[in-house]
């Protein structure tokens, strides 16, 4: 989403929406980012407006939790499992080969901003790892040779 | 009274589906079952007249996923590995295989999971028919007190890693007095390598709000969460679709005011599955670790008395009061009573859940039930007890999986999470793996764990490239003493444990990377 005076209204009534009580900073920036796919880091003064806080804290909550990002991701994230099940079954391999194919290191968006690739810790999919998360889907026992036609799949 | 009604309602319910000659096959439904390709086959079969497709919880047997099962004349029959083109042997009912003789299923003792497999993770009637909210009449019939003396008398230690006697923090929590009590059950299941609590969540949810309400009736709480971790959206839409049948079903009352259960999902961080930090990022804020005392059981969410506990301590607790304290305390050894879930992962051959009673070895449960290793792989190490765990080589396999047992080798069980490395697996960068995992989760509350783990990634990152001397290895040791002794909690104080283990068990290989 475009990043101007629309995003402050949107912001706003994002923040009218999702009115929590007690007022909670982790569940306001979740829903902000539910719609904006990031918190817009010029929207700090009017969430902690809102929230009754400060802006130092919104920003230290903000930095604290690794799924709350303040830039635009890609069309669609791609999540490699990094926990110990992935790694015992080879997904050092499967980033290896998505970060050549993409062309593209942790925590980078490819030109055109197709992908962001990134790590995760543990999917609960220990059992048929190695496991591989593409927005909302997820692959399991990934093989470094199908990386290419998981991909396909995505515009 | 309730199963035979169920009963009858199945007869009738083949009888029709025969009439119309569409067999019932039943196909699991967890995130792993799907992953695995139970979604490819319900897609490929969907509109195929001749089946009628049941989607159940998963039975925890992954490596034989996708897995189809119909009803066979003596009990279920299933076909593994299944692909959509094998669907005329399974109607033709050729080369199945009797669900019962299945060892991996067939040596388990399940208690907890008895419904896995069997029941629709939604169907209330179904949980009810098969035992399900008894433990909660009873609970009714018993005062707080009687309710606590049962969880006494069951000696039942929390689940989620610490093993702390549950009845003892409900006690303390029921004593305290306050105008507002709170129930948390802890699904972040943050441990790689673990995923039973997620099993639950996506396929008996309403055993574990059964637990909540025990434990909300005994302490006198008033309102509940789940903090449940943002890695299992499937779980966490399960759970609330089953808080809403529960509440249609004027479940969740409490001497006559409703008992609202809330689920909240985090936001990907380990150290928000430690209990006061969960108790901060459900406040909103930062996950930061508090100080203890005050415990979270006299001072928790919001300064309210709050018992916090791991998914499967609350799913256990049901069944310890429909077959009394007592029957819990049977099981399992002197200072483990009951069962354990172990979660199979890694290069075994047979990667799933397993539950058993405490005491067996863990060679018992890497060959009988993990099958041994994966083909084309050889033992290396396995890792019992999540990223904190520690590492045992092939030498160390006859320890008994116990709470004691395990501490006296400096172990710990954790969540029941049991990962197998092979003979490909470069220890040192694994221990630099570790080492990585924590400088990344750390809180920065207390420094030998925010300084500590970045000191010894950089130490393992150095021996890696060849740059290290033998010097870095007494200094790992050196910085790892001081990281178990003054780290505030288990993450600083236990991430060494991998660490040192691999060295001291794999010792040439990190030798022969260090500069001569
Ligand atoms: C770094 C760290 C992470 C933890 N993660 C979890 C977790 O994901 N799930 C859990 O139930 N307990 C976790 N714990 C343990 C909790 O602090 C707490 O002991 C537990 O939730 C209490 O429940 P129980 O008595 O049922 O075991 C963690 C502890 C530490 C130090
Ligand atoms: S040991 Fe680490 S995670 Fe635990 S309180 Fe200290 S800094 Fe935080
Ligand atoms: S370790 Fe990757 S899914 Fe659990």
């Amino acid at each position: 989403m475009e990043q101007g005076p629309d995003m402050h209204e949107q912001v706003e009534k994002i923040l009218l929406q999702v009115r929590i009580d007690p007022p909670n900073i982790l569940k306001t920036l979740l829903a902000i980012q539910e719609s904006f796919g990031h918190v817009p880091v010029d929207a700090i003064p009017e969430i902690a407006h809102r929230v009754g806080a400060t802006t130092a804290q919104i920003a230290g909550v903000l930095s604290y939790y690794p799924d709350l990002r303040v830039t635009v991701p890609g069309r669609h994230v791609i999540r490699v499992c990094m926990g110990e099940s992935c790694y015992a079954n080879g997904c050092g391999r499967v980033l290896r080969e998505l970060q050549n194919y993409l062309r593209a290191d942790v925590g980078e968006t490819t030109s055109g901003g197709k992908f962001t690739l990134d790590t995760m810790s543990c999917a609960g999919n220990c059992a048929v790892s190695p496991t591989v998360l593409i927005d909302r889907d997820l692959y399991g026992r990934v093989l470094p040779s199908q990386v290419e036609t998981m991909l396909e799949r995505y515009r | 009274m309730v199963v035979c009604c169920r009963l009858r309602w199945r007869r009738c319910w083949n009888d029709t589906a025969n009439m119309n000659s569409a067999t019932r096959l039943y196909l699991f439904n967890d995130t792993s079952a799907r992953a695995a390709g139970a979604g490819l086959l319900a897609d490929a079969w969907a509109d195929r007249p001749e089946v009628q497709l049941i989607r159940l919880s998963s039975r925890g047997a992954f490596f034989l996923e996708p897995m189809v099962e119909r009803d066979g004349l003596d009990g279920r029959v299933a076909w593994f590995n299944v692909a959509p083109e094998d669907l005329p042997s399974i109607l033709s009912g050729t080369g199945g295989t009797p669900v019962q003789a299945i060892p991996f299923l067939a040596n388990q003792t399940r208690y907890t999971f008895a419904n896995f497999g069997e029941t629709e993770p939604l169907a209330l009637d179904e949980y009810q028919a098969r035992g399900g909210l008894v433990g909660l009449e009873e609970a009714f019939r018993l005062t707080p007190d009687a309710i606590i003396e049962e969880l006494r008398i069951s000696q039942l230690r929390g689940r989620g890693g610490a093993a702390f006697p549950v009845w003892n923090k409900w006690k303390v929590a029921q004593q305290t007095k306050a105008r507002e009590k709170f129930v948390v059950a802890n699904a972040d299941e943050g441990d790689a390598g673990t995923y039973c609590d997620r099993l639950i969540l996506e396929g008996d949810p309403f055993r574990l709000l059964e637990g909540m309400l025990i434990c909300a009736r005994a302490i006198g709480a008033n309102r509940a969460f789940v903090y449940c971790r943002q890695e299992y959206p499937a779980a966490a839409a399960t759970l609330r679709a089953a808080i809403q049948k529960a509440d249609d079903a004027e479940l969740l009352e409490l001497n006559g005011e409703s008992f609202p259960i809330e689920v909240v999902e985090g936001a990907g961080s380990y150290v928000c599955g430690e209990e006061t930090a969960l108790l901060e990022s459900l406040e909103g804020k930062r996950g930061v670790v508090r100080a203890r005392p005050p415990y979270p059981a006299q001072v928790g969410l919001y300064g309210r008395p709050t018992i916090v506990s791991n998914v499967l301590t609350f799913a256990t607790i049901p069944q310890i009061l429909s077959r009394g304290g007592a029957w819990h305390a049977s099981l399992g050894t002197e200072q483990s009573r009951g069962t354990i879930a172990l979660q199979l992962g890694g290069r075994v051959k047979h990667p799933g859940l397993v539950e058993v009673p405490f005491g067996l070895s863990l060679r018992q449960i890497l060959e009988e039930f993990g099958g041994g290793m994966a083909p084309g792989s050889r033992f290396k190490a396995v890792q019992v007890g999540g990223p904190l765990g520690s590492l045992f080589p092939s030498t160390g396999l006859d320890l008994p999986i116990c709470y004691d047992a395990f501490a006296k080798a400096g172990a710990v069980l954790g969540h029941g999470g049991i990962v197998v490395y092979d003979h490909e697996t470069d220890m040192v960068d694994l221990a630099r793996h570790f080492m990585a995992f924590t400088a990344d989760e750390s809180c920065g509350k207390c420094t030998p764990c925010r300084i500590g783990s970045v000191r010894g990634r950089e130490i393992l990152e150095r021996i890696q490239a060849g740059g290290g001397t033998i010097d870095d290895l007494a200094l790992l040791g050196d910085l790892g003493e001081t990281m178990k002794l003054a780290s505030l909690c288990a993450l600083g104080g236990r991430a060494p444990y991998p660490v040192l283990t691999a060295i001291e068990h794999f010792p040439v290989e990190f030798r022969s990377k260090l500069k001569t």
